[in-house]
């Protein structure tokens, strides 16, 4: 189980990728990279719902993309979080911790 | 702010399209790239590297697919793509496609022009601000007695009832008072010639009331209402036609029965009064003067402004918003109860109670009621024609989809989803009934124009907004209905069948050929119930038609007049023994006389008179009598027989002693031996008794559809006071052609006098029965589209099934089947058909046509012909329909039949 990657938490791609950005601009391997990474291999992102997850934070002013040259002299679309995207990861780390509490107390009631 | 985002993202990706796919390919290879960097820097050549990037995230393509369909545009996208595809399909088959669109177009036109015509008689408020506020006065217990009344009993009010009514500020924030200057038009002069026009007299608030607004210039105040103003409101549609919208009509004069009037504004377009049925042309404030009175009565005590004597004015109020029709009743009744009684004097404890009532303004008044049962009986014919309409198309989809089951096969072979094939089918279908309704609403744009034209009614039928969601309505739930029917069969079809079997004997169960039995088989019954409700009204009409009049009504002008400078019976009778005289001079008048009520009009005088002093005994129905004023050479002029005595003549002035003329009928009930000739009829007093002359043949008198009444003709002059009178001419020429002629002479004895409705007297007669005439009318035209759907249908139905049993006949004409055989296998299938679709048939028509009762003349719902005739109908048609593809049958080639296989 531990070897295998997992599937997100429903409606969690959004903090994750937030968060991602909001230690510095990033483009869209680096973010399924960074997130593979720090999630030590849990989570592995798969292209199709990463660029869908940008497009849609893209479209509501989270972040912000930008075509940038890379180190490797080609170019590659760098996203910013942007004010707004800042406030929403602030409110949804709260939420998320709080219902982690919360899940947590369920189950350690017994 | 995020929502304009995403549009205008949404957007760029719909019209950059190519912009867009570019860089979504140069974000995703380069993230492609990189991943492969990072499993180079492990050791993998390039190639094995991209390979398991592949592997791993899925493709290039497949990745685009996903992120393309996250945004609204895709569906858009999508959407736009099925429509292109299904314009494409459509216009692959441009007669299936032209059928189509017409037959629905005829359906959902021909329902939404009924509809317009209930939209606007029934349903529809005024166009003014909040109408839902307004209520008609009524009285559903008539005037009290000892007063006299018009002809509309329960809706006319006396003077002093308004001007109580109108004080009452907590129920009506407006009562308005109007009052027509005639029963039907006034002669009215603006600059040189005469003519006439439908003018109302109102209170001071008619149109603040009201809330109409102006196109030009102003409306009424109550100043103008108490010092009973010269001044004059035109409505839009006069200012038109006799103004040509000319901005100077404001300040011009007009003479409304010679008294001088100033134009001092134009109301809004589509203003037509508060009584629509017949448009007011203009308003002038309540005058006090005897030249105009209400109703154009004859100036007297009891018939001037302000009499308490004479209910004449109609009431609208404008209920103060939050007050409930039975609060305001309640509050006003005792004020009502005792200003009724004003100047009667003390009541009469016995007296019936008098009521005060309220009606709606919806619809039209006074045709409501009348117009209701037509026309909810003509939208249930037009649906009858629409059901008819759309199980054809949709019978034609079915044939087509079925020979399109090979593509729905093959595309769902290759991995479309029945969700995605239902979306096709349903887009096609969406776009036939778009072009349907859109063709439909142009026939009933003019459609509905015909119908206005038809019945006679000033007012456009509108196509408003009520209209348009009816109309939507009926497209949408088509085109649902087409969608699904046919692909149903479409895709219940086992995709390895359709791809293995060959085009002529694909796929064929018992069920579905029955349900194509079915649908047309359905569709002949409710034909049928169409053609018996058409018939029974066009025997109604041929009835009207053929009845005979009583006389000779071809050859015979009518026109009124008003010599309203006129007023002594004196001058009256001079009046018109001076017209007589001119017109009898006049070329091609052959002869001239004169009546007061006219012919067919619908007007008549009915009362009850003595016979020799005494009243007859028994219900009105039996001894009421009609009566009408008539000039010299009546008899002859009109062409009534005389059966006993002699003809109206110059004679009979107001000082010779009086006569009458009774007709048949008269002389059968109260002279059964017959003598009536001596006998005197009289009113009243003794000196108003009249000695009978002359015995006539019955004639009609109110309209063409009435039974023989007794009736009595006195010579003008000396039943008095002389009413108006309307003029006969007999000619040989056309009698329109002598209309110029008696202008003529009318303008010669008074520049003021307009000639009132000239017609002739066959076209006067044809009115009393135009509402028939029309619902005839556009019952065969129902019949005949109906008539010819079926047919195309039922053709269509058998052509399609020839064909595809083209093998099955060639084996069986090698096996030896003769022609006579073949024939009959065709010929059969469609008379079992009919069979079925008269026995389902024919109890729907029989209780339709107790529906109709009321609207037939001189025929029961049960006709035998009219129900002959629809069944022979019927039979017709589906033996027509099955002629050519029975003869195409009989010349199949075994040989070719058997090859194709």
């Amino acid at each position: 189980m531990a070897d295998k990657p997992s599937d997100l938490v429903q409606g969690t791609l959004d903090m994750l990728i937030l968060k991602t950005l909001a230690l510095e601009p990033m483009h869209g391997y680096g973010i399924s990279v960074r997130i593979e990474q720090m999630s030590k291999g849990v989570f592995r992102l798969n292209a199709g719902s990463l660029f869908l997850a940008i497009q849609r934070l893209e479209r509501d002013r989270l972040i912000d993309g930008e075509w940038k040259p890379t180190e490797n002299n080609r170019r590659a679309r760098y996203y910013t979080l942007t004010a707004k995207g800042r406030k929403r990861l602030d409110s949804e780390t709260r939420e998320w911790s709080r219902q982690v509490t919360a899940i947590a107390r369920i189950l350690e009631a017994s | 702010m995020s929502l304009l985002r995403n549009i205008t993202s949404g957007l760029r990706s719909l019209f950059r399209k190519e912009q867009v796919n570019r860089e979504l390919d140069e974000e995703l290879g380069e993230y492609l790239e990189m991943a492969a960097v990072e499993k180079m820097k492990q050791g993998m050549s390039r190639q094995d590297a991209l390979r398991a990037v592949r592997l791993e995230g899925g493709s290039l393509d497949g990745t685009k697919e996903i992120v393309r369909s996250g945004g609204w545009e895709s569906v858009v996208d999508t959407l736009w793509r099925d429509l292109l595809f299904a314009a494409r399909m459509l216009r692959k088959s441009p007669g299936f496609t032209l059928v189509a669109m017409l037959t629905l177009a005829l359906g959902i036109g021909g329902n939404t022009a009924v509809f317009s015509v209930m939209n606007t008689v029934l349903l529809r408020y005024l166009p003014l601000p909040n109408p839902q506020q307004l209520v008609f006065l009524r009285l559903p217990n008539a005037p009290p007695d000892g007063v006299s009344s018009t002809g509309d009993v329960d809706r006319s009010f006396s003077y002093p009832v308004f001007e109580a009514l109108r004080k009452e500020h907590a129920v009506f924030s407006d009562l308005m008072a109007y009052v027509p200057l005639a029963v039907d038009k006034v002669a009215v002069r603006i600059g040189g010639d005469p003519e006439e026009a439908e003018g109302d007299m109102v209170s001071g608030n008619f149109f603040s009331g009201l809330g109409v607004s102006f196109t030009r210039g102003r409306g009424f105040a109550l100043e103008d209402e108490t010092a009973h103003a010269s001044v004059v409101v035109l409505s839009y549609s006069y200012w038109t036609t006799r103004f040509g919208r000319s901005p100077s009509a404001i300040g011009q004069t007009i003479y409304v029965k010679g008294v001088p009037f100033t134009v001092i504004g134009v109301t809004a377009q589509g203003f037509y009064g508060v009584e629509p049925a017949s448009s007011t042309d203009f308003w002038i404030p309540l005058q006090n003067r005897p030249e105009l009175t209400a109703w154009d009565e004859e100036p007297s005590l009891d018939t001037l402004y302000g009499t308490p004597k004479w209910w004449c004015i109609q009431l609208i109020g404008r209920l103060v918003p939050g007050v409930t029709e039975s609060q305001a009743l309640a509050k006003l009744d005792p004020v009502f109860q005792s200003a009724a009684l004003i100047g009667l004097g003390t009541p009469d404890p016995k007296a019936k109670k008098n009521i005060l009532a309220f009606s709606s303004t919806q619809g039209i008044q006074g045709l409501r009621e009348y117009y209701q049962k037509p026309i909810q009986i003509l939208l249930a014919m037009v649906g009858l024609v629409l059901a008819i309409a759309c199980a054809n198309v949709s019978m034609l989809l079915v044939a087509r989809n079925s020979t399109r089951a090979r593509e729905f096969s093959v595309r769902m072979a290759l991995g479309a989803g029945r969700g995605r094939l239902l979306r096709q089918t349903l887009t096609e279908s969406f776009l036939l009934v778009a072009g349907g309704a859109a063709f439909g609403w142009m026939f009933a744009i003019s459609g509905s124009q015909a119908l206005a034209a038809w019945s006679g009614m000033e007012i456009p039928f509108v196509l408003d907004s009520r209209v348009l969601l009816f109309t939507l309505a009926i497209s949408i739930s088509c085109a649902i209905i087409f969608g699904l029917a046919p692909l149903r069969r479409a895709v219940s079809v086992p995709v390895g069948v359709t791809l293995k079997t060959s085009n002529a004997t694909a796929y064929r169960d018992q069920r579905s050929s029955w349900s194509g039995k079915v649908v047309v088989a359905s569709q002949m019954a409710l034909c049928l119930v169409l053609l018996v409700g058409s018939g029974l009204l066009v025997r109604s009409l041929r009835n009207y038609q053929t009845l005979p009049l009583g006389l000779r009504v071809d050859g015979l002008l009518v026109f009124g007049t008003d010599p309203f400078s006129v007023h002594s019976d004196e001058e009256k009778e001079h009046f018109y023994q001076d017209l007589l005289a001119r017109l009898r001079e006049a070329p091609d008048v052959e002869s001239a006389t004169l009546v007061s009520h006219r012919l067919g009009s619908g007007w008549g005088w009915n009362s009850v008179w003595t016979i020799d002093g005494v009243e007859p005994q028994g219900p009105f129905s039996e001894i009421g009598m009609s009566a009408n004023h008539v000039g010299p050479d009546f008899c002859h002029t009109l062409g009534i027989p005389i059966l006993r005595g002699r003809d109206v003549t110059d004679a009979d002035t107001r000082s010779a002693p009086k006569v009458v003329l009774v007709n048949e009928t008269f002389s059968n009930r109260f002279f059964p031996k017959g003598d009536a000739l001596g006998h005197s009829v009289g009113k009243n007093k003794p000196e108003n008794s009249f000695t009978v002359v002359g015995v006539i043949g019955d004639s009609k008198y109110k309209r063409v559809d009435e039974k023989s009444k007794p009736t009595l003709y006195f010579p003008f002059a000396q039943n008095t006071p002389i009413p108006n009178m309307q003029v006969e001419l007999r000619t040989h020429s056309n009698p329109e052609a002598l209309i110029p002629s008696v202008h003529a002479v009318l303008h010669g004895l008074d520049p003021n006098l307009p000639i009132q409705k000239p017609m002739t007297q066959r076209a006067q007669f044809d009115k009393s029965y135009s509402q028939a005439r029309l619902f005839a009318r556009l019952s065969i035209f129902f019949g005949v589209i109906a008539v010819l759907l079926v047919a195309t249908g039922l053709y269509g139905t058998l052509a399609y099934r020839v064909d595809r049993r083209t093998s099955e006949i060639g084996v069986r004409m090698a096996l030896g089947a003769q022609h006579g055989q073949v024939l009959w296998l065709i010929l059969r299938e469609s008379l079992l058909v009919s069979g079925a679709a008269i026995l389902a048939g024919v109890p729907v028509a029989i209780a339709g046509a107790r529906l109709m009762r009321s609207m037939l003349f001189g025929v029961q719902p049960g006709d035998m012909i009219s129900f002959l005739l629809a069944l022979f109908g019927v039979i017709l048609v589906a033996l027509a329909a099955s002629i050519i593809p029975a003869r195409r049958a009989m010349r199949v080639d075994p040989m070719v039949a058997l090859r194709y296989e």
